[in-house]
Parts: C-alpha cells; sequence; structure tokens
C-alpha cells in the first residue's frame, strides 16, 4: 500500500506521512490542492504548528487516505 | 588514565604572545598598496519593491572608483546549501525586493572610507513600501505579507523527528504537563566585526581574500558559485579572528561586494561593517516559541516528550534550518525518551536573518525542557538530581534512528554536582540553586556544501632540523584549535609543543577542511592531526629501526624528542638524529604525513557527544527583580581533556555567553527595526558580572576522539539559563518561562505571585 502525492506524486508509506510531506511543501500549488478539498491548508497549518498532538495531519490524513491509497 | 607527555597538561595558547603584545594581525589591520575602501547602502524599509536605483551622482564624486547594484552581480542566490538549492534564497545585493532594514542595495568602493560614506547619501533609490510582518505566528496567517513571493504563510522550512509512539504513552501515562516558553534572540558580539580584504589580479584572473571567518573552504566555493569563477583561483585567507560564534560561517555581504568591487575597480578593496551593522545586518540566534509536553510515571521515569517550535526565521534561511533540527534533536537530550516527537516550522519575517549561534538551538531546547523536567520532579515530590538520574543516558545507549552514544559520563556529572550543591549548606532567603543537564554534538556530520558527509584533512611536513610545520584549513577564531591540534600533533610524534608550528586557515596551503562550526575541531580536525602526525612518524620509524633493531618496527615509539624500544626503553636515539638521516637517506625526499576524518556509520548527527551538569546559585532581590548570580558549578564530560587551561577559558567564556542569554541579552523591535544596536545599549555582561565559577571534570574515554577527547564550550552555553531559571524558582517560587529573565519580568512575576496568594 502507498499513497502518492495528488500534486508532485512523491510516494509515501502512509496518509500521515504523505499530510507531513503536502504540509511542509508550503508552495501554491500543494496548498491550493488541501484548499480545493474544502479544507484549509493555514487553519491545519496553525492548528497542527500550536496545538500537540497531530490533529492537523490526521485531518489532512483522513482526505488523503481515501484519495491518494494506491494498492502496490 | 593514560600519561601523556603533552595532552593533559594546562597549556598557554601558541598564538597568545602575538595576541596579548598587539603583533597578531587580523582582517581589519591589513592595508595593500591602492586599496580602496567600501560601504554598503542598505534598506530602511523592512519590505519594499525596488523601482530604480540611479547611482550616477555617486559614480561622479571624487575618489569614488566603483559601484554596484543587485544588477551588477549574476543574480545568483548565495547560502551554504549548494546540496539543497531550494534553501538558497539570499542574493549578494537586493535585485528587485528588499526584506528586512539592513538589507543590501548597493555598494561603493572609494580611496577612503568618508567618500565612500558620502558616495552612499548620493544613490537615489526608488522603493514601493509593501506590508511587512514581524511576528512568526502573524506572518503563518493568510492574510499575512509573503516576504518571499513563492512561499505560503511564509513557512520557509519544515522539520519533524519521531520515535516510538507518543500519542499512546501519553494515555498510560501516570502524570503529564504542558509549558509554552519563548526565547529571545541574541547577537553573536563578536569583538571583531565583519570584513573582508579582497584583491583581484586582472592578469591572472585570481581573486586573494583575507577575510574574517569561521569557514575559508565554504568562503572559496561559495564565492566560486556567486562570481562563477574556478573555485582553485579564489584564495581565502582567515588572519586572526577576534570572535565568530556562529556568525561567521558561509559567506556574507561583505566578502561579496569587497571581491566583486575589486573585480571591477582591479584595486584591492577593504569592507568593514560598523558596529551597527554588526548588531543590525549580520545572524542572530533564532528566537522561537516553544512548546514542550512531558508525559512521566509516578516514579519520574519519562515515558513521552512531545515539541513543537515555531521560529522567527527573518528574512533570509541562513543556517535558520539546520538550527530548526537540532533543536528538535537537542530536545530529547539527555535523556532516554522512549516516545518522541518534533515538529519545527521556521517562519519568515521582515526581520535581520535568524541562523545559528554558538549552541546551534540547544540552549533553547534546554532552557525549555530543563525547566519542565524540574516542574515535573516537583509536582511528583522527586528530587532534581534523582529524576535526572533515572533518566539519564548512559553509554551505548542509541537514540532511535539518530545517534548511539558511545561515551557518557553524565550519571558521574550528576554524582558530582550533588556534592557541590550539598557543600553550599543552608541557603540565605531568597536564594537558590538550579541545575541543568545537557549533551551536545562534538562535530556535524552532516554537510550542506558539496558532499553528503563531514570531513577533516591535515597535513604535516618535517624540515631537516626536525622543526614540524602543521598546514590545516581548521579556523583558530579565538577558541584555542591552533593550539589544541598543535599539541595533539606533539603528542603523536613525541616531540614537544615548541617544535609545531601551526599554518591553519588559508586554502592557497592547507587541505579541506569544513571549518570551526558544531563544535568539530578537536574530534574532526584533531583525528586528521593526529593521523598525520603517525603517518609522518612511521616514515621516521623506518630510519629509526635501523639504528635500534627492534624486532618489529610497532615496538618503536617516541616520546620527549627520542624514538625508543619500548620493549628496552633505555635503547633510544635522538628524534633529530632520525629525522636527518629521513631526509638525507631517501635523495632529500621531504617527509609528509597526511591525515583525515570522516565519521563511518556514526548515525545522522555527531560521531560522540559531550555531556555535562550545571548548577546556578541565584539571589534574587524582591524589590527590584534583579537576580544576582552568586556562584556557577560546571561538571562536564569531554572525554580526554586536551588542554586543561584552553578548556577553563572555553567553558568560563561559555558560562558568561549563556548566562547573558539567560539574564540580560535580547534584541527588542519596533517595525522591524532593531532598538539597541549598540554595546552600550545591548545588555552584555562584563567581566565585573562573572560570578565565582567552579569547573570539574569527568574522567571518561570517547573511542571515536583523538586520545579520547570530545568538544567542550558549545556544548556548555546550553544548560546555564534552564539552570537560571531553575534556580529562581527554587530561590523565589516563580516560573520563568519566557527569556531573558530581566529584573522586570521577574518584579511581574512576583507581584503577580503575591497577588494570587492573597
Amino acid at each position: 500500500m502507498s499513497y502518492h502525492c495528488p500534486v508532485c506524486h512523491k510516494v509515501s508509506d502512509g496518509a500521515k506521512d504523505l499530510a507531513r510531506h503536502m504540509m511542509g511543501q508550503t508552495d501554491k500549488v500543494h496548498k491550493d490542492w488541501i484548499n480545493s478539498k474544502g479544507l484549509s491548508f493555514s487553519q491545519l497549518l496553525i492548528m497542527q504548528a500550536t496545538s500537540f498532538g497531530d490533529k492537523g495531519y490526521d485531518t489532512l490524513a483522513e482526505l488523503l487516505e481515501k484519495e491518494t491509497k494506491v494498492e502496490d | 588514565m593514560t600519561e601523556y607527555s603533552i595532552i593533559g597538561k594546562p597549556t598557554r595558547n601558541v598564538d597568545g604572545p602575538e595576541k596579548v603584545t598587539g603583533r597578531a594581525q587580523y582582517t581589519f589591520d591589513m592595508t595593500l598598496p591602492g586599496m580602496l575602501y567600501a560601504k554598503i547602502l542598505r534598506s530602511f524599509y523592512p519590505h519594499a519593491k525596488i523601482l530604480n536605483i540611479d547611482t550616477s551622482q555617486a559614480e561622479k564624486l571624487p575618489g569614488v572608483k566603483g559601484v554596484i547594484t543587485g544588477k551588477d552581480t549574476l543574480g545568483i542566490n548565495f547560502g551554504v546549501w549548494r546540496r539543497f538549492p531550494e534553501l538558497k534564497d539570499e542574493q549578494p545585493l537586493a535585485i528587485d525586493k528588499v526584506r528586512y532594514i539592513g538589507d543590501p542595495v548597493a555598494a561603493v568602493a572609494a580611496t577612503d572610507e568618508y567618500i565612500a560614506e558620502e558616495a552612499l547619501d548620493l544613490i537615489e533609490v526608488e522603493y514601493e513600501p509593501l506590508p511587512a510582518v514581524f511576528d512568526p505566528l502573524e506572518a503563518m496567517q493568510d492574510d499575512a505579507p509573503l516576504v518571499h513571493d513563492s512561499v505560503e504563510n511564509n513557512i520557509s522550512v519544515t522539520r519533524h523527528i519521531e520515535w516510538g509512539d507518543v500519542d499512546e504513552a501519553f494515555k498510560n501515562a501516570d502524570y503529564i504537563r504542558e509549558d509554552r516558553y519563548t526565547v529571545p534572540p541574541q547577537s553573536h558580539t563578536p569583538l571583531e566585526v565583519h570584513n573582508t580584504l579582497a584583491s583581484f589580479d586582472n592578469s591572472s584572473g585570481r581573486l586573494t581574500v583575507w577575510t574574517s571567518t569561521q569557514t575559508p573552504y565554504y568562503v572559496q566555493l561559495m564565492l566560486a558559485d556567486t562570481l562563477e569563477m574556478r573555485e582553485g583561483n579564489i584564495r581565502i585567507i582567515k588572519p586572526h579572528v577576534g570572535g565568530g560564534f556562529g556568525g561567521k560561517i558561509g559567506i556574507f555581504t561583505n566578502d561579496y561586494v569587497a571581491a566583486r568591487l575589486s573585480m571591477k575597480t582591479g584595486r584591492p578593496v577593504k569592507l568593514v561593517y560598523s558596529r551597527e551593522e554588526e548588531f543590525t545586518c549580520t545572524w542572530r540566534r533564532t528566537p522561537m516559541y516553544y512548546n514542550v509536553k512531558m508525559g512521566a510515571k509516578k516514579d519520574g521515569t519519562i515515558v513521552a516528550k512531545e515539541v513543537k517550535v515555531i521560529t522567527d526565521g527573518g528574512a533570509y534561511h541562513g543556517l535558520g534550518a539546520t538550527t530548526l533540527y537540532l533543536t528538535g534533536f537537542f530536545s530529547a537530550f539527555p535523556y532516554k525518551i522512549p516516545n518522541y516527537r518534533f515538529d519545527g516550522y521556521r517562519v519568515y519575517t521582515n526581520k535581520s536573518i535568524a541562523a545559528s549561534m554558538r549552541g546551534f538551538g540547544g540552549p533553547q531546547a534546554v532552557f525549555t525542557g530543563e525547566q519542565s523536567l524540574d516542574m515535573i520532579a516537583h509536582d511528583l515530590g522527586i528530587d532534581p538530581i534523582e529524576i535526572r538520574r533515572r533518566n539519564a543516558m548512559t553509554p551505548h545507549y542509541v537514540v532511535p534512528g539518530q545517534a548511539t552514544i558511545e561515551s557518557c559520563g553524565l550519571l558521574e556529572c550528576l554524582d558530582e554536582i550533588e556534592k557541590s550543591i550539598k557543600k553550599r549548606g543552608k541557603l540565605p532567603k531568597d536564594r537558590g540553586i538550579g541545575i541543568a543537564a545537557y549533551g551536545y554534538m562534538s562535530g556535524g556530520i552532516f554537510n550542506w556544501i558539496d558532499t553528503p558527509y563531514a570531513f577533516s584533512s591535515a597535513m604535516i611536513r618535517i624540515s631537516v632540523d626536525g622543526m614540524v610545520d602543521l598546514y590545516t584549513q581548521a579556523a583558530e577564531i579565538g577558541q584555542g584549535s591552533n593550539t589544541t591540534l598543535a599539541m595533539i600533533c606533539a603528542e603523536e610524534l613525541g616531540v614537544h609543543l615548541e617544535d609545531i608550528r601551526v599554518h591553519s586557515g588559508d586554502t592557497g596551503t592547507s587541505s579541506s577542511d569544513l571549518g570551526a562550526w558544531g563544535s568539530r575541531t578537536t574530534l574532526m580536525m584533531g583525528n586528521a592531526v593526529k593521523m598525520a602526525a603517525a603517518d609522518a612518524k612511521r616514515q621516521l620509524f623506518e630510519f629509526a629501526a635501523a639504528r635500534l633493531a627492534p624486532n618489529i618496527v610497532y615496538n618503536l615509539d617516541a616520546r620527549d624528542r627520542r624514538i625508543f624500544n619500548k620493549i628496552r626503553p633505555e635503547r633510544s636515539v635522538s628524534y633529530y638524529d632520525v629525522v636527518k638521516d629521513a631526509i638525507r637517506g631517501k635523495e632529500g625526499q621531504v617527509i609528509i604525513g597526511r591525515g583525515h576524518y570522516t565519521p563511518h556509520e556514526k548515525g545522522m548527527i555527531s560521531p560522540a557527544y559531550s555531556f555535562g551538569v550545571q548548577s546556578a546559585e541565584v539571589e534574587v532581590d524582591r524589590e527590584t527583580g534583579k537576580a544576582k548570580i552568586i556562584k556557577v558549578t560546571t561538571v562536564h564530560d569531554c572525554g580526554q581533556v586536551i588542554n586543561p587551561l584552553g578548556l577553563r577559558g572555553q567553558l568560563e567564556g561559555s558560562i558568561m555567553m549563556a548566562a547573558g542569554y539567560g539574564f540580560t541579552e535580547d534584541m527588542p523591535t519596533d517595525e522591524g527595526k532593531v532598538l539597541n544596536p549598540s554595546l552600550a545599549d545591548y545588555k552584555l555582561l562584563r567581566y565585573i558580572d562573572m560570578p565565582d565559577t567552579e569547573v570539574l571534570g569527568i574522567n571518561t574515554y570517547e573511542p571515536e576522539g583523538p586520545f579520547g577527547a570530545k568538544e567542550a564550550g558549545e556544548g556548555l552555553t546550553c544548560p546555564t539559563a534552564g539552570a537560571l531559571g531553575n534556580a529562581i524558582y527554587n530561590a523565589v517560587g516563580i516560573r520563568m518561562k519566557d527569556a531573558p529573565l530581566t529584573p522586570e519580568r521577574i518584579l511581574k512575576a512576583l507581584k503577580e505571585k503575591e497577588k494570587s496568594e492573597k
């Protein structure tokens, strides 16, 4: 099972890893993709950076689990 | 413990006499025939577009020989990140936009400094001011102005470190606490400001640069990149340097501008920063918002730690990405933490660059982590030393996925600090002792510039009279590395210190080394020097064997200018005689020893780690909030001490720098303008503020280090602020989570405590 970034096609082992990658790019295309899915990149980022736990990444990972999983 | 003839003996600095007599030459002292003087025009806006620059009036001023702007550069960004070009975000001179007050815009070379200054006033720059942002939390918001247009939400770098299952571990913890801290910027404040003398020879196309740097090799490579020159056509010479402390790694505008103007004018060009430029336009220690969550069992065993850090990165990267990673790494030190998670975010703001400074993210990690641990100890009713004992790293501990700790004397350090605290007895009112423990790298394994691994190399040459010339690009910047390396060389070769002549910091004569940063010189260059000396010694032994006829050449050893048979030490021969044999016996072939070092399979960060514990005794004046440091005791583990005298100097200097970080130093800004850019207003501790200090060492042996040595001096900038914070709590019962711990903050906290107790 692997997860492919819908923007740059980087392959991650898990949805949370992919979430971390996408939010870590901080370029417009990654941000726009996240925002296009009804999430707010900025709010996820600030939530992730300022509160304990992985709420930001977990929220995005939930979406990525459905949309980017590829059976190997 | 092995008895050495030179190692471990208190030794005065080999360059001490020339420094104290004023004969030492710094870049500032140097002049060349026909030399011009350069000055830089800088932005007074924190954020603005550059619409136009008119230098015509400046160029007409008599005495002005050259003017450059961003258009005269090749538009190549600089930064140490040759291997990671996406992190090279800084132009030598701004071309389209300025991003902080002080961002360089143009430069002038003239026949004297006054004319150069006057010419700056004649350069007309048309700006379009842009909204600016100064706080990282504001800069992350959607509506914040973008410092770099392609970087959304101003997040320049993110870093993540994780092992175990933190969330599960917190669920099973008996006790959890969360704390939020802020840690300030700090200026390196070297006695010698950034300055450079560059001389370009038009006929040969070769550039020679004398500069105050920690990294001659990086300067060579980075100038080659930004000037599109062959590396071998650039020679970097590091004269004596009056301090770097992490603020002189790589090239800076002074290096580029001096070189570029020399190329343009065909004359040598010297550029010296003012003290105000040093405060406002060079790197600073990275300020951070630091959130720490720790979980423990009832007995104080740490089960999990989570750290979230947001750094105020300033306008460009510098080395800020590494600081971010290392603060996360050192937040897991010096304890065995089975479950750990770190998320770090470096945020652009319209202020000067926040990057590396002595400790490289460690002081921030220890200020916060050690106070959190003390609070856990207090809440669980456990002695602060005991809680550290229960969690301390021990030899051969593996930090999952990151590092292997070989030598570690942390437990012994705790024992000794406990004894020293007990000796102080019952303290007077409003006086308290606090402790903090640390672990620190002895050289970074990482390399940003050309290879994925760090390396050092050294060469020695033995002349016919037995004099040993040691060539190394290691950078002596006042930390005593020339002396340390000379001692290692002399010990290995079996000669006296006065037989060694050190030539350091010249890319034209020495083999490559990455320079003085991350506490790498003693271990990494020390190993290279030891290897070079051993190589030369083997060549001498070939001839000594002919005289001494040992059973096997390995029976020979050298000490005190004699080469002798270890089995029958009374049989010996003079080192000088063997040298003559070796040179004359081989048709005049010179004796050269070569050495190198690179860590093999030592994890991601460092081949070895120093450890230590510091206690600070503080007395608080409840009327003024002023806290006075009465005594600082440091117990450290740096493996085999090479030079106890040098070590003491390093440790005392660390204490001063770190105490300033904890108590007085800050760089407040107003709309991006630094408010205290002078030695009068920036509150350094002075020699009269120096407390009584005691330094104790723990004997360990680091197998990776030369003669078992590890770093000393940088790691010790880590614990002081944390020890002071804990001491203030123990003195007057207030917990200070925002550094520096100024009298105003202490007074405010005391009043709030008084109010809450009523």
